[in-house]
Formats: structure tokens, C-alpha cells, sequence
């Protein structure tokens, strides 16, 4: 049994997370303050992963790393990285579709927030910064924690992308869910049932620890 | 709701008609641009209207055992019709229409004449092939590539479609620098990319017999048993002569 398309799942998961979370954080906050038309367009920009097909992002993607023209050109020509067919292209395909599910929820969270909370913070002289990180954050946390898991969780479920960029090269590309793809198609309903299995558990246990962590809260992951 | 259901049960029964006329055929991926012009002639030449459903041979094989409605099956080889006669899926014994030619392809001009010591060069850095597990395309590139002796140094180079249509979508699009595919993407009006491409051997690989079998679900149907037949038609040789095929 070929355990990596697992191992390089949550690889793909865990980098996707990891990235997500440095930027998404100051975005979100950003987002969180204030309005103005600019601002929607880049909210509605990151959460349209959410409602648009895989299809869609995989085609684009495709289009756009294509070592023939354009930007895939120039990054090849310039620093000699490709990112069809590899697993840094994956990480950006990843990042970009799973987007949503760590915005969102910090996004909201940060909304909700007393705008007093702050306030009470500079008038102690604390700076921008150092409220976000040590006031807002902390005050955050089951929000965080949703997005992070939702992110996560997300990302080990990506299927439609990878397989219009990835194109199915072991240890690189053959992601968990590819592989059960292709066992089905060879007919190794055995492999497939096995993946699966791990796939199903391991998400399984994610959302129900979700769950139990914000039941205090009354909340539910979704909002 | 009452109401929204009547009028949901009434217009199914509407069009369902319409539905039950069409045969539903499952096409191996290799054929979609020759599946377009069978149609064409055959509905011309009998006022049929043709349904095709294109996949990788093992998906549809999988599809049709799990209860796809499907009347005829066009497979990329003669393994998976046989396989489906043997469980049952066909009472007719699988025949074979076509054998497929195998050629090397690309988006640009990469000197064909030595291929095999092109692609060990840097200019090379993706080579596209369907899984070879799966299509049978792929399983012929692979035996093409151990025979010219390259297979193993080129290992780190080879991306996998998971049919040779998307082999097609990485030759046409150029994220493989080159790629192996049926003579039937080159042959597509269709297509709108320049491409440059060479016939590979048909002795260095093991002949691409695509097989049909008329499925249970189109046993009964007149029209699907007339399409079965028009496959095998000198008409219908032709054009898959047209798109590279072999036929006998």
C-alpha cells in the first residue's frame, strides 16, 4: 500500500495553511475596517474560489503557466521555475481556492468585535499592531481556529484543480484524492476504499473537534 | 406544491419522448474528433440523433457496470468490452472497429528526426503521455519510449492525463513541451494550434485494437442496433481512415 498520495495531501494542506494564515490575517483585518468599493471588489475577488467551478480556476491556471507564453513564459525564462505539473504549483492553486475559508470566518469575527475593544487599547498607548496581535487575535480565537480547520480540511479535498495541473506524477502531484480517482478508474476499488477511508477520518475528526472546541460559544464552523 | 408537481410529472412526460429517441453511446477519449463527423454522416444517412459520452475507456466500463444507460460502447482497446461481455454488460461478442496510430506531437518545432535524443535535452522538460494504467495510448507510448531506451531517463520528465484528451489539452496549450497522442488530434479540423508531429512506427508498440460491444440497455433498440452496424459500415471506414485509423 502507497501511502505518499496521504503524506503529500497533508504536505499540500499543511504548507497551504501555513501560507494562508500569514497573509490572510493582516488581509482580513485590513478588510475588516471600513468600507469602500475597492475593498469589495477584492472581498468579492477572494471569495469567489468559493462559488466558481475548479474547472474554471484549472483552466486559467493552466493558461497562465503554460511555459509558451506569458507569465509562465517569463517565470521559467526569468527564474527557471515551472509551476505546471509541480507541487509549488499546486501550493498556489491551493492557495487561491481555499482562500475563502480562512478570510471569511476571521473576517466576521474581526467585524464583530466592540469597536471600544480598540479604542481602549490605543488609549493605553499600545500601537495598531500590537492591539491586533495581543487584543484582537486572542479574542478571536474560535473563528481562528474554524479557519484554519476549514482551510485545512478544504485543501485536502481539492480534487478538480489538481487534476487539470497536476497531472498525476507520484510523489509530486498525485495528490490523495487523485489516487482514489485512478484506482477507480483501474478498477482497485480496494486502493480507492482505502484512501477514502483515510480521507473520510481524517476530515471527520477535524470538523467534529471543531465542533466540540465552539459548542461553548454557541457557534457553529460555518458562520 | 401539488400544482408544481403536476406540472413537473407533465413536462417529463413531455420531453421524455424526445429523450427515449436518442441512442446514448460511450466514446473512448481518443475519438471525440472523429465521433463528431460518424454522428454527422449517420444522422444524415438515417435521421438518428446520436448521444456520445466521452470518458476514458475504464471510466465508462466503470459507468456502464454501475448502471449507466448507455447503448453502444466505442472502447480505446479490446480489454475493457471484453470485459464487460464477460460480466455480462453484452450478450454480442466484442468486435474490433479500428486500430489507432500513435504519434509524437508538439506545439513547436523540436526536431523530429531524433526525438528519443531531443527529449533528453534540457529543452525538454515535460512529456506528455495518457496513464498508462488506464488508456491504452499510454500503455503504447510506454512501449515505444522502453524500446528506443529512453524510458527510464525520462522518468522526471513525464506528466499523466488521465486520457489522452487531456494529453491533447497539454500538447495544444503547450504546458508539455511534447507529448504522445492518437493521429486523430492531428487529423481534427477542429484543431486551431499548429502543431508539428511525426507517425510513430506501428511495429514499435503493440497494435491499438479499439473494441465495441452493443450494451444490454440498447440490445432491444432498433437504432442502436442499426449504429452498431453502421461502426462496421464501409462508410464509417472511411471516415476513421480520414482521422488516422487503421481498418481492415
Amino acid at each position: 500500500m502507497d501511502l505518499n498520495p496521504i503524506w503529500l495531501t497533508l504536505k499540500l494542506a499543511g504548507i497551504t495553511t501555513v501560507i494562508l494564515l500569514a497573509t490572510g490575517l493582516p488581509v482580513a483585518w485590513w478588510l475588516s475596517k471600513g468600507r469602500s468599493i475597492f475593498k469589495v471588489i477584492i472581498e468579492a475577488i477572494i471569495t469567489m474560489p468559493l462559488v466558481l467551478p475548479p474547472s474554471v480556476l484549472g483552466f486559467y491556471l493552466l493558461l497562465a503557466f503554460s511555459p509558451q507564453h506569458g507569465v509562465g513564459k517569463w517565470l521559467q525564462q526569468t527564474f527557471d521555475v515551472q509551476f505546471v505539473f509541480s507541487f509549488q504549483g499546486l501550493v498556489l492553486a491551493s492557495v487561491i481556492y481555499s482562500m475563502p475559508f480562512m478570510m471569511g470566518p476571521i473576517k466576521a469575527a474581526l467585524q464583530q468585535l466592540p469597536v471600544s475593544l480598540s479604542q481602549a487599547s490605543y488609549s493605553l498607548g499600545k500601537t495598531k499592531w500590537q492591539t491586533f496581535i495581543h487584543v484582537l487575535l486572542p479574542n478571536i480565537k474560535p473563528s481562528l481556529l474554524t479557519a484554519i480547520v476549514l482551510t485545512f480540511a478544504h485543501t485536502l479535498g481539492e480534487f478538480g484543480v489538481v487534476l487539470m495541473i497536476g497531472g498525476n506524477i507520484p510523489n509530486v502531484t498525485r495528490v490523495a484524492s487523485i489516487a482514489v480517482y485512478d484506482s477507480v478508474e483501474q478498477m482497485d476499488y480496494s486502493t480507492a476504499n482505502t484512501y477514502s477511508l483515510i480521507l473520510f477520518a481524517i476530515t471527520f475528526i477535524m470538523v467534529v473537534s471543531v465542533f466540540v472546541f465552539n459548542k461553548y460559544r454557541l457557534k457553529s464552523p460555518l458562520e | 406544491m401539488k400544482r408544481i408537481k403536476t406540472l413537473i410529472v407533465s413536462f417529463s412526460l413531455l420531453i421524455s419522448p424526445a429523450f427515449a429517441q436518442n441512442i446514448k453511446v460511450a466514446v473512448a477519449a481518443n475519438l471525440q474528433s472523429v465521433i463528431k463527423a460518424l454522428r454527422q454522416d449517420f444522422k444524415q444517412k438515417t435521421g438518428i440523433t446520436i448521444e456520445s459520452i466521452l470518458g476514458a475507456s475504464g471510466n465508462l466500463t466503470t459507468q456502464v457496470k454501475n448502471g449507466a444507460p448507455f447503448d453502444v460502447f466505442l472502447s480505446a482497446d479490446m480489454t475493457f468490452p471484453e470485459n464487460l461481455f464477460k460480466d455480462g454488460f453484452s450478450k454480442k461478442k466484442p468486435v474490433v472497429y479500428a486500430q489507432g496510430s500513435l504519434v509524437i506531437c508538439s506545439s513547436q518545432d523540436i526536431g523530429f528526426e531524433n526525438w528519443e535524443r531531443v527529449m533528453l535535452t534540457g529543452r525538454i522538460r515535460k512529456i506528455a503521455i495518457a496513464n498508462p494504467a488506464i488508456a491504452p495510448y499510454g500503455k503504447a507510448a510506454g512501449e515505444v519510449l522502453k524500446k528506443k531506451g529512453v524510458w527510464d531517463d525520462i522518468q522526471n520528465k513525464i506528466v499523466m492525463g488521465e486520457s489522452i484528451s487531456q494529453v491533447n489539452t497539454y500538447i495544444t496549450t503547450g504546458v508539455a513541451d511534447v507529448g504522445f497522442t492518437t493521429q486523430a488530434l492531428v487529423k481534427d479540423p477542429n484543431n486551431k494550434t499548429k502543431l508539428y508531429w511525426e507517425l510513430l512506427d506501428p511495429k514499435s508498440y503493440a497494435p491499438i485494437e479499439q473494441g465495441m460491444v452493443l450494451l444490454k440497455h440498447g440490445e432491444s433498440n432498433a437504432d442502436a442496433l442499426k449504429f452498431y452496424e453502421y461502426i462496421l459500415s464501409t462508410r464509417a471506414k472511411t471516415i476513421f481512415k480520414e482521422y488516422g485509423y487503421h481498418v481492415e
